[in-house]
């Protein structure tokens, strides 16, 4: 399926817990969307020749109380394993939580995974809101 | 390749700018070298192979040829000593020796281009499975700077909101406060619903006589004066 493909059927759909989403495909090539559920984080979508993937940018390194990372970084790492569907990394100063697709993965999957990371963002958010300026 | 290693020491490096390589492009371009020539030589080779097969499968057909012409040649020679025809059966012999030399080499030669093929066509499948497994680096480069790529677009996001204090704790008080509203409305929702399908069983009911007596008529009212008067 392509970025194209995508921005169409996810700006008709809504998701089995209500979600909504809002899709734009960037000048970029980058396929934007903001879901209903957490409209304040986009998840931005990409694809290599093998997978989807999709970013939600955090929150920067100089966004962190001064003498905290590493506090940030063992949160993150311990709670890795718990959230559902995504990956929590490092991409040059800024903490993303990721997911990643086959190229192949059914629409309804997509949507539904999009919706989750969504959900996750807040959940991971909330965990070290408190270490953040 | 250990790529994932340069990968990390690009990444550790700061190598994360719009553009800028997060591994030398050299190595890159490199390995998609490698994987087109390793490609290349594997067609070949295959081409190659097609080849040596043909000429396997008619060395097989020949050997099959002289080793039914053996058999008939033997058949009439033993005819021919059986009649008495020694000096005959002798000719034929000869014949039989020629052909059954013949069919060795044909043999020799077939069971060495066999030999060459199976060490052909095992080299053709570690070349692919090689190929494959630098397609797989390749394509983790690939992931990483898409990842880059898609960051650095959500990061300008950043920039255009401005990284006000508190941002986080101010966006996720307003999803958190968007969500709570969504979810006062479908419980409203719900209530509602409920109350449409309380009413409706509440008219049910009534219809059937059962329980919430409705206004009292004028022949109830006169029943209860007549208790009274009694």
């Amino acid at each position: 399926m392509t970025l194209d493909e995508l921005e169409f059927r996810l700006n008709g759909f809504t998701g089995e817990e209500g979600t909504t989403f809002d899709a734009l495909v960037t000048e970029d090539g980058i396929l934007e969307v903001v879901c209903s559920n957490n409209d304040e984080f986009p998840i931005h979508v990409t694809q290599t020749e093998t997978q989807l993937l999709s970013v939600t940018a955090l929150f920067r390194t100089a966004e962190v109380l001064a003498g905290k990372q590493d506090e940030v970084n063992e949160a993150f790492l311990r709670l890795s394993p718990a959230v559902p569907l995504s990956s929590i990394g490092l991409q040059g100063d800024t903490y993303i939580l990721f997911g990643a697709m086959a190229l192949d993965t059914r629409f309804e999957i997509i949507a539904h995974e999009l919706e989750v990371q969504a959900e996750n963002t807040v959940d991971v958010l909330e965990v070290v809101e408190h270490l953040l300026a | 390749m250990a790529i994932l290693r340069d990968l990390f020491t690009a990444l550790r490096g700061g190598a994360s700018e719009v553009g800028e390589a997060v591994i030398d492009a050299n190595a890159v371009r490199i390995l998609e070298q490698e994987i087109r020539d390793a490609e290349t030589a594997i067609g070949k080779a295959k081409q190659s192979l097609t080849r040596m097969k043909g000429t396997e499968i008619r060395l097989k057909r020949e050997i099959g040829v002289l080793d039914a012409d053996i058999a008939d040649y033997e058949q009439k020679a033993m005819a021919a000593l059986n009649g008495g025809e020694d000096a005959l059966a002798t000719e034929v012999a000869e014949r039989i020796a020629e052909l059954e030399t013949d069919r060795n080499d044909k043999g020799s030669e077939q069971a060495a281009l066999d030999a060459e093929i199976n060490k052909i066509h095992a080299m053709i499948k570690a070349r692919e499975r090689t190929i494959q497994k630098n397609k797989r680096e390749l394509d983790k480069v690939r992931t990483v700077r898409e990842l880059q790529r898609a960051t650095e677009s959500v990061s300008s996001n950043f920039a255009a909101t401005g990284s006000s204090e508190h941002r986080v704790a101010k966006a996720l008080e307003r999803v958190k406060a968007k969500q709570q509203n969504w979810q006062d409305r479908m419980q409203a929702g719900d209530w509602m619903e409920d109350k449409e399908a309380g009413d409706d069983l509440d008219a049910k009911l009534r219809d059937k006589g059962i329980g919430g007596a409705g206004s009292p008529g004028a022949s109830d009212v006169l029943a209860r004066l007549k208790a009274k008067t009694a």
